[in-house]
Formats: structure tokens, C-alpha cells, sequence
């Protein structure tokens, strides 16, 4: 998270997306920063474990990154250190599984999980 | 006196789909704003991973319900890219007229809306109906579609221009300048309108670009900033057209920003239909699409009409391996309990109104 610090020093201070790929062996975590005096963008991956993956919050360098870290927990099973990320779409669902990973089963009934 | 806890919704006429807001106010006024969304959720991104590239257009459509088209040509450029697919000429200019269309009748129906929540009553979302009845009908001649037009296809459209459509199109965009001229007279000569926009949900500049919102809603907080500028696609380019940004950051500098984007949307279409190529527009046919696919991830932004629409795509062979969307929607909603910090209860609408927020699209 030190690289997004110095990119905001640098002028980029606007968050445009929080995204994950799940690439299977390794989770790709992508930040995609803007600058809006030289209108540049800047996209910074980070590769994470796939087994029990955890990533810092930059919502203290982004206020944008709120919402999309909340998703990113939810949606990706990544855990967000540094903050209480309460899941945001998905607020009634019970399966295990995060749902855009691809160990996700389709037509798994994960409600009789529970 | 204590705080009290309120629930709007999920279901009320002023949320325009399934939105809950729990309200903690202190008398009239509002301590905290909680959102709850995802009730209208599809799982679009994942259901994209088992569909073939071009089975995928009519999702995106439903993702904003308002102005489908934007999204159909966001996704429809987002496999072009990966593809390495060049769009014709005349299928440049053909999109961006549409795309300007689609705009404009996103705005008008977001301004009638907006009446409706702060209490004007159906009269100027009668009119702003009746304009936009008439863009749909070109869209429909266009595509074949009324609502939803899966009118993209890689590298053009799917079907030949009709053989009037160029003074159609240009008939259209006076008649649509002839009557909002008449908005303008009605709406920003009201002192209601005014009374209840000046100076509500009140977002600075700093905060603006500190929380991510885009679109008018940026704009209208003083930043300039718009893709069709700072990442121009297709013939914007080429064609001359400012950006109208307002430095006040409230509901009624939306208003205005949006406003006035139908004005230069008028132009943009003015300008592309002068200069379009009469060629052929028709793109590929829809057929499954083999190795040729390059492995790498594409990133395609496109100024929406509710704010800046991003896709980033993983591609595959056959189906796209990850599809990724930045909903601008979803992002300005997230501001929203910054807006009504210390506001009055009964500006909820009126503030949560001017973010033209659209449900499929926040919860995907």
C-alpha cells in the first residue's frame, strides 16, 4: 500500500476501481488511479495467495475505496486488514464460497449448507 | 431530543428501484445515512465467465435500464479491443450519434424524475416523456428494439442505417432544442425548484475527487473531467465540443451540468452527422469466436451518461475469462451519506434524486 501513498504524493488522487482476478493458483488485486491535473491513469497489481488471501485498506489514502473493498471482501473472500469491511450486495447470503472466485460452483445449493 | 431510527424502503415510488436508507435523525435533521443495496442482484460478472463473448451484450443492457445502449457499446468495444477488431468509419460516427441519443434520453428522463421527487408533480415528467418517446422511436427504427436494442456488433452495427436517418436525426435534434428551451423557462424561473436545490447536498471539489464520483455529478463540483476528452474513443476526437462544469456542487448545479450536456449533445450529433462517411456501418455476424484472441487484460472506459462506465476483461478462448465493472452508478451512491450529513429529512429525495442512480447497474 506504500506504492498507492506515493502515488497520491505523486498527484494521483482519484480511485477510479478496486478489482480482483482469481487466476486460480494466485489472486491479482488492481487498483486503478487517475490523475486529474494530467488526466493519467495507473494501474497497480497486487498478487496474492489464493489460500486465506489478505490485503491492507487504503481507504485512509482513498475515501473511493470504501464501497469497493467491502465488494472485494464479499465477492473474493479477501480479507481487508485495518478495518470492519461488512459485506455490501451480498448482505442475506450464507454460502462459504465467495462468489466470483472459481472454486464457486454453479448449481451447488449453498443455502441447505447451513 | 434522542435520535431516532427510520427505514426507507427497500420499496418507495422516490428510489427508482429497490434502495434502503436507514435514517438516524435528530428531529428534522439528519444524524447518519446508512445504504443497503444489492436487491436487485444478478451476479452479471460471473454469469459473463459462462457465456460466449457475444452472448453477452443483452446483460450489460439490463445493467441500466435507462440508457442501454452505453452499455452495450462498452462491453461491444471492451471485446473489440481484445480482439484487435478495427470499427468502421461509418460505424464510428453511426455509434456516436447513438451513444449521444442514448444521452440525451437518459437526461430527460432523469430531469422529469427529479421534478417528481422534490414535488412536481408529473407535469414536466409528462414532457420530458413525450421528448423522449420520440428518441426511442428513432433508436427502435435504428435497431429494431424499443427498451433494449443489442444493436453492437464487432466492428459496427447490426443492421444498415434507415435511408432517413440523417434528416431524422437532425429534424430531431431541433425539435429537442425547441423544447427544452421551454424547460428552462418553466424550471429556473420556479421558486420551488430553485428552494429546493440551491444549496442542498452540497459536494466540494476535494470531496468529490476523494470519493470517486464521476460524471455530471463530478462536473458539477467544479473538477473537468470526461473521458471523451482525456481518453478520446471513436471520432470525439474530431469533433468540437466543451464540457460543462458548474463550481457550486449542488443539486442544481447537476441540474444544470446535466442540462446543459443535452445542448452539447445536440452539437455532437450536429457535428458527426455533417461529417459521416456514407458507407457501409454493418459489423461481423454474431459467431463463435476462436483462438485468435490475444491473452492480455483490456481496459475500456466510456463516458456514460450517468458517469464514467470502465470494463476491465480478462479474455479467454471462447468466453471471457474475467469481466470486471466500474459502475458509476454504484460509486456515486457511495457518496450519498456524505451529502445529507446535517441535512433535513424530507432532502433525502431531492439530494438522492440528483445522483440519477440506477439499481441494476449498483448491484450488478
Amino acid at each position: 500500500m506504500k506504492q498507492l501513498e506515493e502515488l497520491k504524493g505523486k498527484g494521483f488522487d482519484y480511485l477510479k476501481k478496486i478489482t480482483a482476478v482469481d487466476y486460480v493458483e494466485y489472486l491479482e488485486v488492481l487498483y486503478i488511479i487517475f490523475n486529474m491535473s494530467t488526466k493519467k491513469e495507473e494501474l497497480v497489481r497486487v498478487k496474492l495467495p489464493a489460500e486465506s488471501p489478505s490485503i491492507d485498506s487504503v481507504m485512509h489514502v482513498y475515501s473511493a475505496a470504501d464501497w469497493y473493498e467491502r465488494e472485494l471482501s464479499e465477492m473474493f473472500g479477501i480479507k481487508i486488514l485495518g478495518r470492519e469491511a461488512r459485506r455490501l450486495l451480498l448482505e442475506e447470503w450464507n454460502g462459504v464460497d465467495p462468489p466470483l472466485r472459481k472454486s464457486f460452483v454453479w448449481g451447488k445449493d449453498y443455502k441447505k449448507m447451513e | 431530543m434522542a435520535v431516532m431510527r427510520i427505514n426507507v424502503g427497500p420499496i418507495h415510488p422516490s428510489t427508482h428501484g429497490v434502495l434502503r436508507l436507514v435514517v438516524d435523525v435528530d428531529g428534522d435533521t439528519i444524524k447518519n445515512v446508512e445504504p443497503h443495496i444489492g436487491f436487485l442482484h444478478r451476479g452479471v460478472e460471473k454469469l459473463c465467465e459462462t457465456r460466449m463473448y457475444m452472448q453477452n451484450p443483452s446483460y450489460f443492457e439490463k445493467l441500466d435500464y435507462i440508457s442501454p445502449m452505453s452499455w452495450d457499446e462498452i462491453y461491444v468495444a471492451a471485446v473489440e479491443a481484445a480482439m484487435g477488431i478495427e470499427v468502421k468509419e461509418a460505424a464510428q460516427y453511426a455509434r456516436v450519434i447513438l451513444l449521444e441519443f442514448q444521452r440525451i434520453a437518459n437526461h430527460l428522463l432523469w430531469i422529469g424524475t427529479l421534478c417528481n421527487d422534490i414535488g412536481q408533480l408529473f407535469t414536466m415528467f409528462m414532457w420530458c416523456f413525450r421528448e423522449r418517446a420520440q428518441v426511442l422511436k428513432l433508436l427502435e427504427d435504428v435497431s429494431g428494439g424499443r427498451m433494449f436494442y443489442v444493436n453492437m456488433r464487432l466492428g459496427g452495427l447490426n443492421r444498415p442505417l434507415p435511408q432517413d436517418f440523417a434528416d431524422r436525426a437532425y429534424a430531431l435534434t431541433d425539435y429537442i432544442k425547441e423544447k427544452i428551451t421551454q424547460y428552462e423557462e418553466v424550471l429556473d424561473s420556479n421558486e420551488i425548484f430553485l428552494e429546493r436545490l440551491r444549496g442542498v447536498g452540497r459536494l466540494s471539489a476535494a470531496d468529490a475527487v476523494d470519493f470517486g464520483v464521476s460524471g455530471p455529478v463530478l462536473r458539477a463540483s467544479g473538477i473537468e473531467e470526461d473521458v471523451r476528452k482525456s481518453f478520446p474513443y471513436y471520432v470525439y476526437d474530431k469533433i468540437n465540443f466543451s464540457i460543462p462544469t458548474k463550481a457550486d456542487g449542488d443539486s442544481y448545479a447537476r441540474y444544470r451540468v446535466r442540462y446543459e450536456e443535452i445542448t452539447e449533445s445536440i452539437r455532437i450529433i450536429r457535428q458527426a452527422l455533417e461529417n459521416m462517411p456514407n458507407t457501409d456501418v454493418v459489423g461481423m455476424p454474431i459467431k463463435l469466436i476462436g483462438p485468435n484472441a490475444k491473452p492480455e487484460p483490456v481496459v475500456v472506459r466510456r463516458e456514460l451518461p450517468k458517469g464514467e462506465g470502465l470494463i476491465y476483461m480478462v479474455p479467454d478462448k471462447q468466453r471471457p475469462y474475467r469481466v470486471s465493472i466500474r459502475s458509476p452508478a454504484f460509486i456515486n451512491l457511495s457518496v450519498l451519506p456524505k451529502l445529507l450529513e446535517g441535512a433535513k429529512f424530507a432532502d433525502i429525495f431531492a439530494v438522492f434524486g440528483s445522483l440519477d442512480i440506477i439499481f441494476g447497474e449498483t448491484d450488478r
